[in-house]
């Protein structure tokens, strides 16, 4: 084992000998997340799905789980500031703040609950559902995740459950110490039921912010079932962030996942959709925002196992100063899967010359009664665009922040109008200042 | 003493040169059109007044109200008043045509230390404008001349002006793709703004706008000089003899191409 590796086995080590009352299965769960890390290690640039990726800052970093949320009442502003109309969980570094979190509102057949409190209470359903959709014994951060297992979420959609409200789990650091927060979130969505579920991580100390998030994500929709899941990453840009969204769709489900990475010095965020049942619908959309030396990592999977399912991606970048981004997308279409229907789009604007994109779209098509389409740019701003602007009077530095946010904007209108996207807006415009003011329409 | 002085103004582009010595003097208030064959240097001469950075100014200099103007950048000679109708407008998603109107509008009064006019008072000024060219308040809110057709892209350009009201606006192949109706509507907007306070270089290469848009003096460029100038019979002599008339090698040439339909 690496220094690194030995050193996160030793952390998760004397996380689990802390508490000698957990039950078997759960023991069971998180000593095999360790073994499996120890035998993992971290990945290195020599695989293939970490090609671009340098992970010393995860390697080399001193991080330990906090061993409670603290005292949160001084968070209050910045939790005023990010939370959103509805129910949601609150998390400081890692732990639930039960003062910060509120489920007042939950519409009927919606349960919401802290990890912690499930794991004692549902063991049954958890022991079935954890570590299906995310697999502890083929990626190392799913590993580590698992070992360290403890806080997070479990949303429960009722068979035709409806909720118009979206639910949020706010993840914050504080963002002054080496924290290291591992939250698992686990949705099981039944029959025809319909909600919104968003997941925003951010530094309380703002862009200055440290720390390390490993975050793990399981979705199940059942058959007609119906999730839009939103991903708000804005951590401060000294952190370390690791996301994983696993899903799995039943028959005739709808999956939207908006994803948004504006911070972390390394940022990496995978995605992965599996339709298990014919009809099924998923729309990717991502939107990362670098600047500084920030590294921001995309990795989508789309599976279609099964026949007649459609995947709608697009992806754009926006990457200035030194900054580096990479899309990775595979689009696998199995041999069963006829009638599959999938478009993947990455795009990808430079603001600087030392900015960098890497782009890989990749499809394995094994099935013959198929559409698939995907495309990459990697492009600058438009000079004729420019000039016009520029012609009309429009300063250059304005100018070019003006395309720039338009390039952004397509991914910012996808979501609907409401207080989610002000939420996307709120945390888009200190990276993107040249979003438009409010106009008056004609 | 004229608004708009070109003196021996040279250009070119790479290692091309294109414009070889334009002499240009354009009073207040007047309209003056430069026509000529393709390739003769118009839209050069255009986009060089205009700052377009494509081009290297080689030689002479360009005096607006006798103040340089060729080193200002674009936005500056936008703030003094220069404004270029473009032959291909730009398309640009995603940012709204009345914001990008009043962004620009906005930026020239900060320059100009004039207060920024709000959103509510820019919309009621801007709807005012744009009945000039019988531009749809749709396209206001659309993104600026996206899947705009050709004759909407050109009214938007005059609908700008409208709005901007430069000092100095040349006018490169307004009428270019125009059918009739739609020539009459721009060349009616781009009438309806001739003051005593606006001078205008409008660039053509058909006889035909000067029906609509009556020049007071034609100039006619050829391999980047001005070979010719005169009164509108000028205008109306080159439509009577084309190009050639005047000797040039490329008229026939120019002549053909004049009947195709151009995009």
């Amino acid at each position: 084992m690496t220094p690194g590796v030995t050193r996160y086995v030793d952390v998760a080590s004397r996380f689990q000998a802390r508490d000698a009352t957990t039950p078997a299965w759960l023991q069971r769960v998180r000593q095999e997340g360790l073994e499996h890390f120890a035998r993992l290690g971290l990945p290195t640039t020599r695989d293939e799905a970490w090609k671009y990726t340098n992970l010393s800052p995860i390697a080399d970093g001193a991080f330990v789980p906090s061993a409670t949320a603290g005292s949160t009442a001084e968070l209050s502003a910045v939790v005023a500031r990010l939370a959103l109309p509805g129910p949601r969980l609150v998390f400081v570094d890692g732990r639930l703040s039960p003062e910060l979190s509120s489920v007042a509102g939950l519409p009927r057949g919606l349960t919401l609950k802290p990890l912690r409190d499930a794991l004692v209470e549902d063991g049954a359903l958890l022991e079935a559902e954890l570590g299906q959709r995310a697999l502890a014994a083929e990626q190392a951060f799913t590993a580590l995740n698992a070992a360290l297992l403890e806080d997070g979420a479990v949303l429960r959609l009722a068979p035709g459950a409806l909720s118009e409200v979206p639910v949020q789990l706010l993840f914050l650091t504080r963002g002054d110490a080496p924290v290291l927060a591992s939250p698992r979130i686990l949705v099981v969505a039944g029959e025809g039921s319909e909600a919104t579920l968003v997941e925003t991580y951010a530094s309380a100390t703002g862009v200055s912010g440290q720390g390390f998030t490993n975050a793990v994500t399981e979705v199940t929709l059942g058959d007609n079932a119906s999730l839009k899941h939103y991903r708000l990453q804005s951590e401060g840009d000294a952190a370390v962030h690791v996301g994983g969204l696993h899903v799995l769709q039943g028959r005739d489900s709808r999956f939207v996942s908006h994803n948004f990475a504006f911070g972390g010095v390394l940022a990496r965020n995978e995605v992965s959709v599996t339709f298990a049942g014919e009809g099924g619908d998923a729309t990717l959309n991502g939107l990362y925002v670098g600047r500084g030396t920030q590294h921001l990592d995309q990795r989508t999977a789309l599976d279609h196992a099964v026949p007649r399912c459609t995947s709608r991606e697009l992806y754009k970048g926006v990457l200035d100063d030194r900054a580096r981004g990479t899309f990775h997308g595979l689009v696998k279409v199995r041999q069963d899967a006829q009638r599959t229907d999938s478009r993947q789009q990455n795009r990808n604007l430079l603001l600087s010359e030392h900015a960098q994109a890497d782009t890989r779209p990749q499809l394995e098509i094994l099935a013959d009664d198929v559409k698939c389409a995907h495309g990459a740019v990697v492009g600058r701003l438009d000079a004729q665009a420019l000039f016009y602007l520029r012609s009309r009077g429009i300063p250059r530095a304005e100018a070019e922040r003006l395309l720039t946010y338009a390039f952004a904007r397509e991914l910012v209108d996808a979501v609907p109008e409401g207080p989610v996207r002000a939420s996307v807006e709120g945390l888009l415009a200190p990276k993107l200042p040249g979003a438009p003011r409010t106009e008056v329409t004609a | 003493m004229a608004l708009l002085s070109v003196r021996n103004l040279h250009a070119r582009v790479g290692d091309k040169d294109i414009l070889k010595g334009i002499d240009l003097e354009v009073g207040a208030g007047e309209v003056h059109a430069i026509m000529g064959p393709n390739g003769s240097g118009k839209s050069t001469l255009a986009s060089v007044l205009a700052g377009r950075d494509a081009y290297e100014v080689t030689q002479g200099e360009v005096l607006l109200d006798g103040k340089p103007l060729l080193e200002l950048a674009p936005e500056a000679r936008a703030a003094e008043g220069v404004f270029l109708a473009f032959q291909y407008p730009v398309e640009i998603p995603g940012v709204g045509n009345l914001h990008f109107l009043r962004t620009a509008l906005n930026a020239q009064r900060r320059v100009k230390g004039l207060e920024e006019l709000d959103a509510m008072d820019f919309l009621q000024m801007a709807k005012e404008k744009s009945k000039l060219v019988q531009l749809d308040a749709a396209f206001m809110n659309r993104s600026v001349n996206e899947g705009f057709s050709g004759g909407e892209k050109k009214r938007n350009e005059i609908f700008q002006m409208a709005v901007l009201e430069p000092r100095l606006a040349i006018l490169d192949e307004t009428d270019s793709g125009l059918d009739i109706d739609a020539l009459r509507t721009v060349a009616g907007g781009v009438n309806g703004l001739r003051s005593p306070q606006r001078s205008m270089v409008v660039i053509t290469h058909y006889q035909r706008l000067l029906d609509y848009i009556v020049p007071d003096k034609v100039h006619v460029m050829a391999g980047g000089r001005i070979i010719r100038s005169g009164g509108r019979e000028l205008a109306l002599e080159l439509e009577e003899k084309g190009y050639g008339w005047l000797g040039l090698q490329d008229g026939k040439a120019a002549a053909t191409k004049g009947g195709e339909a151009r995009r």
